[in-house]
């Protein structure tokens, strides 16, 4: 009795291990299909000299942030799509520990807008009210971090 | 076309770096939900939340939106919440989401994460009770009261 007991135990253990690390996985695969082309398309755009020409056009704005111009790529792509493409976007253009903590705020409170919007929704709030909320939040919080990050550096 | 070369490689080795964390992520959110009804007795009553929104707060704060969007709807939608409670548990997640994954992957690639949980929480927490203590919103609520248990879309 008490042998079979542990069996099942160790039964359920396994199979919720086993299930998480499906999950995982198909988590990754989703996570490649994304990473991979926006990594290599941003790897183009440097090498093609492109960057510049980006940088300079989105710089006035996102100075507002204390940010360079080409990391308004990564804020897009985190808005639009999601965090990983985010992130396969920043991590080429290899930007400062205050700059990718300052991006990573912004985007960790507005990001993957279309899907999560889609959620919102569905919970029966006025998703675009929460919608509008999430943006403005993200760029108020972008230029506080500014901010208290130059007063106490 | 050496250039590709190189992009698929570094993406690749970013992939692994996000693998090791959502990896042992996913398992543990497997292990969480055997746990759930544990915590519904829990009271959150400062910001106007009671033990049934634990939950989907919960669930929203350390899986996130996409990923918890199940539990989330099922639970606003079956227990009784009211809709005002349901508005305040998706402004503070809208704001403070997926807390661990998106810190984790933002800290691979040199984000400070203190500062991202620490910024977000206090944002999320002081918005919440914000909304909860202010009068017109409270006047938007109590005019409606619920019907039968269901959120009225």
């Amino acid at each position: 009795m008490l042998v079979q007991n542990t069996l099942l135990h160790m039964n359920t253990f396994y199979s919720t291990v086993k299930r998480g690390f499906l999950n995982g996985i198909l988590i990754t695969y989703k996570m490649v299909k994304v990473i991979v082309p926006c990594y290599i398309a941003i790897e183009f755009i440097k090498h093609l000299g492109l960057i510049e020409v980006i940088s300079a056009f989105f710089k006035p704005c996102m100075s507002i942030f204390g940010l360079p111009g080409e990391s308004a790529l990564g804020l897009m792509a985190g808005y639009f799509i999601n965090l990983y493409a985010a992130i396969a976007v920043i991590t080429p253009l290899q930007l400062s520990s205050k700059d990718m903590t300052t991006i990573a705020l912004m985007l960790g409170i507005a990001h993957s807008l279309p899907i999560e919007t889609g959620v919102t929704r569905q919970t029966g709030v006025n998703a675009w009210l929460m919608l509008a909320a999430r943006v403005v939040f993200s760029l108020f919080a972008g230029i506080v971090i500014n901010l208290v990050w130059k007063l106490f550096s | 076309m050496e250039i590709i070369f190189i992009a698929l490689k570094d993406s690749l080795a970013l992939t692994l770096k996000l693998l090791c964390i959502i990896l042992p992520l996913s398992i543990s959110y497997e292990f969480l939900k055997h746990r759930q009804s544990s915590i519904e007795k829990k009271n959150f009553a400062v910001f106007g939340i009671s033990g049934k929104g634990f939950i989907p707060l919960v669930t929203g704060i350390i899986i996130g939106l996409t990923y918890g969007a199940g539990v989330i709807i099922y639970s606003l939608r079956t227990t009784n919440t009211t809709k005002k409670e349901a508005f305040l548990i998706l402004l503070f997640l809208s704001i403070c989401h997926a807390i661990i994954e998106d810190t984790l992957i933002f800290v691979v690639i040199g984000a400070n994460g203190f500062i991202l949980i620490g910024f977000r929480f206090a944002l999320a927490i002081t918005l919440t009770y914000l909304l909860y203590r202010s009068r017109l919103f409270n006047a938007q609520f109590n005019g409606f009261p619920r019907k039968g248990g269901r959120i009225e879309q």
